[in-house]
């Protein structure tokens, strides 16, 4: 299938995408890296809108022609010592993997996030370590890997390795002008 | 349980160095011990508290903080504290990670404590907590001798994180180490 990019686009959620958002949200392989349980029933999708989606700091659908194939989140942490700090997680429908639509989304995401959350200065993003497709979006997007961090989680049953990667506005924009940091 | 609150050392190694040094709870009668590191800005320097002013600040963090804690220890040479080491938990499914902090009075610095405390609580804390599989700690780049204590304590070091934390007003990036139950295990 191609797929047009430009037809690619972020926007808030709406209980109208319930439907579509059970299409990608109902399958295993969607959220096997999530801490997300797969979602079972239409109600279940619309639960999740209504509860998570809607009420989230800052979490967009990924569309095609408007039609919801995807998410992306970024939560900023709570706290004065936190603050300054903000997770970021993605997923796509299985069906449109493999075309770049979520490194565009995570570019999109990561440099309109910034606008509203301006006082976040590190987003990070934790990624099992086997799943080297999503190491390759968020390298892709501009983040930072930072380290291995062994059996640092509990997800679906099993402790994972996952590899933290970083991205912070000042040092990216720094990079990107081949500014020299010289550290004192 | 009584046996698993006081940890011993067994190294022969550093025994003319502050022999006799284990770890017990600390209470609101080692006030005074406390005070000493508390008040010391070296030590403070890379702590997110500024140095302790008044006993009173002092009795109260130990009442609010130490004696609630899920496994907070003094650091004992000839049976006096002088610093002291703890482990936090974290709740749900993170409950597999806790994180590793200590504090040493200056006048012990360079003596090996800090390594043999750590080590210490390295070989007791997976068997009392056994949900736990990673005992992590975070060190800012700069204080070079609280990551060298880690890694001759054996940890991994694991990548630099950068902004992880305020300190102080300033954002600082932080060195990464753990130690796993499945790690080999410091005797």
């Amino acid at each position: 299938m191609e797929i047009d990019m430009s037809k690619i686009t972020l926007r808030p959620f709406k209980l109208e995408d319930a439907d579509d958002f059970l299409l990608f949200a109902g399958d295993d392989q969607f959220t096997e890296n999530l801490r997300w349980k797969t979602l079972a029933s239409k109600q279940e999708a619309l639960d999740h809108i209504k509860d998570v989606c809607i009420p989230h700091p800052w979490r967009r659908s990924i569309c095609i022609d408007d039609r919801s194939i995807g998410f992306v989140s970024i939560f900023p942490f709570s706290g004065d010592e936190d603050k300054h700090k903000a997770n970021f997680g993605y997923g796509v429908a299985v069906k449109y993997w493999g075309h770049g639509i979520a490194t565009k989304a995570a570019k999109l995401a990561v440099s309109r996030f910034f606008l509203d959350f301006p006082e976040v200065v590190r987003l990070e993003a934790y990624v099992d370590v086997e799943n080297l497709g999503s190491q390759k979006v968020v390298e892709k997007a501009g983040f930072q890997k930072e380290g291995l961090l062994r059996k640092y989680a509990f997800i679906k049953g099993k402790s994972r390795d996952l590899v933290l990667y970083s991205f912070c506005p000042l040092i990216f924009l720094l990079l990107q002008a081949k500014v020299v940091i010289v550290k004192p | 349980m009584e046996a698993t609150f006081v940890v011993q050392s067994h190294q022969n190694k550093a025994q003319d160095e502050c022999p006799n040094l284990y770890l017990r709870p600390l209470d609101v009668a080692d006030i005074d011990a406390f005070m000493v590191w508390a008040t010391d800005e070296k030590v403070a320097r890379f702590c997110t508290w500024e140095p302790y002013t008044n006993k009173e600040d002092g009795l109260n963090f130990i009442k609010n903080v130490v004696l609630p804690h899920p496994w907070f220890r003094a650091i004992c040479v000839d049976d006096r504290p002088i610093g002291a080491i703890s482990v936090t938990s974290n709740p749900g499914s993170d409950k597999c990670r806790g994180e590793l902090g200590y504090v040493l009075a200056s006048e012990y610095w360079g003596r090996g404590v800090a390594t043999r405390a750590v080590k210490m609580v390295a070989g007791t804390i997976f068997d009392e907590w056994p949900h736990l599989e990673r005992l992590e700690a975070l060190v800012d780049v700069g204080n070079l001798g609280s990551q060298r204590v880690l890694e001759k304590a054996g940890s991994e070091r694991e990548g630099v994180l950068r902004k992880y934390v305020i300190l102080k007003g300033r954002t600082r990036d932080m060195v990464m180490f753990s130690l796993l139950s499945t790690d080999h295990r410091p005797t």
